[in-house]
């Protein structure tokens, strides 16, 4: 018995540490625009993969015990800063300048990182994203959700000063994208068989409250930052507060295609025009 | 008006005669032609809402549907808005495709014409239907109401091998920005070619509870008058745009044991919930003394934070689970109030053992005695001037008395 308890502790160890890996990462920070869903631009700065601006900032995905090896690129000409949320690392980028850090993910869940320079303003402007970090290999899908109010995007970037007391946003976003490519996002929109494990990652680095309601189905909540003891519980609508990270498990048990809504009425309109905000389907096949 | 009555009763009659289902319900949709609905200040606002008489003045909420655990439901819904399309989306309870109520993945109901939705209820718990047609607008005018699925053994179960409870109440929280209920929004004709709809900012005047608020609330069936050691089920559930934070009394020792219609995987104590839109919450609330207070409901904005309203509901703890006011033709206690000396006396006819007991607005046992004459003596001087409650236990009956002392 001790053997086979020896042997089980052993090889459960070897597993974990097989998955684990030294992940190495790069992100440039670049300033350009945010397409909205009426077609009208406004100022954003993201983290890209490459030197190439994208306003669907890089999200970082990891398996559970990776080291993420990381370097920072400002490519921008204004300074940044870095930190990942949850860590006490706060890096300076001057402009032109990169900053390298490694850190170990030991815990599964959805982070964030960010531009934590006269916040929230720089992370309000683009500069926060995701990191996944699984201990699992199901499909995955990743909402980067943020909503924007585009005269305060302008006012930032031009040295003017806003009041988050009076802060009424009038567009929404998903991974960057506005509606309708919300749901032409692969990354985003879940599509699965009846029966599969499903993983959505979400993490909201905007400055509402972002109550998500899933039709069709209750999701098991799998990982909160906001909220540890959520854990376990099987919802239907439950909200994803600034700054902080959910994954829900969804197994579906019928087909059919459902919207996923979000309660918070600025996110279901663009330019105060519905239904120009969050429009996302879960597909799934019988 | 013959051909209204005679189109009424065909729809109705066949929905009903050709339903196999364990429960059918049958809702009209409609817009108010003229405001009707009260407001705290005395105004009245345009509505859109469901109704289950053509005749029924709009709500807040709307009427709530009854269902049980398993039940096949077949729900109607006659659409007489005048103008737009309407929907039933079932909230929560995870109905398939065709019958999730979102217009473009299902269907939606013209004016003027019928639509069934068909599902089963296999969940106990606390849901929430509302109108998804243009949505943002329909559910601020109006279109929404709950939807409760008891447990086939018992009413007064939360759910199979769940809690227990003796009553239950149901809250829905909501607001009203006026300027949404105007007749250029609410009697809007509907243009099919438009896909899309100019939203005003939201900026509510009106925060409710069951549609009420203010002075409204009082003596609203949204109070909770309840006994000491009555276990009250409260359903709650957030249809507005704000967030709402509940602060319950202490001594209510709310227990909160379910959401979204599954239970908690561990129930926890707690004077404080917060519901965001779309929420429910199921809490078990049980007092073990006297009281005179209320439970506070804010409402708090999901982009700032700032709480905009405070509602405030009346919860009244009087009496003992299972008592009756004293028969003074049964019993007499005097004199009351009293200085000290009580006495209780009961008919010559009753010769039993009777259990009488003085307890404190705590609701602590002070004394408790048995005896079997027809009168017995109580001394109560040492005690404090104040109130207390004399109960009578006499032939499987519990009576009780206030008792002031002096």
């Amino acid at each position: 018995m001790r053997k086979f308890l020896l042997a089980f502790v052993g090889c459960a160890i070897w597993s974990t540490c097989s998955f684990s890996a030294t992940v190495n990462e790069r992100l440039v920070i670049l300033r350009d625009s945010l397409l909205l869903a009426d077609g009208s631009k406004v100022p954003y700065i993201t983290f890209n993969a490459v030197e190439t601006y994208n306003s669907t900032n890089s999200r970082i995905e990891l398996n559970i015990g990776d080291q993420l090896d990381l370097w920072v690129v400002n490519f921008d000409t204004a300074v940044h800063e870095f930190a990942i949320k949850g860590l006490t690392n706060v890096f300076t980028i001057p402009a032109g300048d990169s900053i390298f850090t490694s850190n170990v993910f030991s815990t599964p869940g959805a982070f964030i990182f960010y531009d934590p320079l006269n916040f929230p303003d720089n992370a309000y402007l683009g500069l926060s994203s995701m990191i996944a970090v699984k201990d699992h290999q199901h499909p995955s899908f990743f909402w980067n959700i943020k909503e924007h109010k585009d005269s305060w995007n302008i006012s930032i970037t031009t040295g003017g000063s806003v009041n988050w007391n009076n802060y009424y946003p009038n567009y929404f976003t998903i991974n960057g994208n506005s509606a309708p490519n919300i749901n032409a996002d692969a990354d985003a929109r879940v599509v699965g068989s009846v029966g599969d494990t499903l993983m959505i990652y979400v993490t909201n680095t905007g400055q509402s409250i972002h109550p998500l309601h899933f039709h069709g189905y209750h999701v098991d909540v799998m990982y909160s930052s906001k909220f540890p003891s959520h854990v376990g519980r099987s919802k239907d609508s439950e909200g994803v507060y600034s700054f902080e990270g959910s994954v829900f498990r969804l197994i579906p048990n019928q087909p059919g295609e459902y919207p996923v809504h979000d309660h918070n009425l600025v996110a279901t309109t663009g330019g105060n025009v519905y239904p120009m905000g969050m429009f996302l389907t879960m597909l799934i096949t019988p | 008006m013959r051909k209204c009555a005679l189109l009424f009763a065909i729809v109705f009659l066949n929905w009903f005669a050709f339903g196999q289902m364990d429960t059918t319900i049958s809702l009209v949709s409609k817009i108010d032609a003229f405001p009707q609905f009260e407001l705290a200040d005395g105004n009245q606002i345009y509505m859109m809402g469901y109704t289950q008489l053509i005749g029924a003045p709009i709500d807040i909420p709307a009427p709530t549907l009854n269902l049980t655990e398993g039940d096949s439901v077949q729900l109607n819904m006659w659409n007489l808005s005048q103008g737009p399309p309407h929907t039933i989306h079932l909230h929560g309870l995870d109905v398939d495709q065709a019958n999730d109520g979102v217009p473009s993945l299902s269907f939606s109901v013209p004016h003027d014409d019928t639509g069934s939705y068909y599902f089963k209820a296999p969940h106990p718990g606390t849901y929430i239907y509302h109108c998804h047609e243009t949505s943002v607008l329909h559910v601020q005018a109006g279109m929404y109401g709950m939807v409760i699925v008891r447990p086939q053994s018992a009413d007064t179960l939360t759910w199979e091998g769940g809690y227990s409870f003796h009553s239950e109440n149901t809250w829905m929280m909501s607001e009203i920005d006026t300027n949404w209920h105007v007749d250029s929004i609410i009697n809007h004709p509907h243009d099919s070619t438009a896909t899309t709809h100019e939203i005003l900012d939201y900026n509510p005047q009106h925060f409710l509870v069951n549609g009420r608020s203010e002075q409204l609330l009082d003596g609203s069936s949204s109070e909770l008058n309840m006994s000491i050691g009555e276990k009250v089920y409260l359903r709650l559930a957030n249809i507005g745009n704000f967030g709402n934070t509940l602060i319950f009394p202490v001594e209510l020792n709310a227990n909160i044991v379910a959401s979204d219609g599954r239970p908690l995987p561990s129930s926890y104590s707690s004077d404080t919930i917060v519901l965001l839109p779309g929420e429910r919450y199921g809490v078990l609330l049980e007092s073990s003394m006297l009281l005179n207070d209320s439970i506070q409901v804010e409402y708090f904005s999901l982009n700032t934070g700032a709480v905009w309203d405070v509602q405030y509901v009346n919860v009244n703890v009087e009496g003992f689970l299972g008592t009756m006011k004293l028969d003074e033709d049964a019993i007499k206690v005097y004199p009351n109030p009293t200085n000290g000396n009580l006495v209780v006396k009961l008919p010559s006819s009753q010769g039993t053992t009777k259990k009488v007991s003085l307890i404190n607005m705590l609701g602590q046992v002070i004394i408790s005695q048995e005896y079997t004459e027809e009168e017995y003596n109580f001394d109560l001087t040492i005690l404090q001037s104040g109130t207390y409650f004399l109960k009578v236990i006499n032939e499987g009956n519990n009576y009780l008395e206030k008792i002031i002392k002096r």
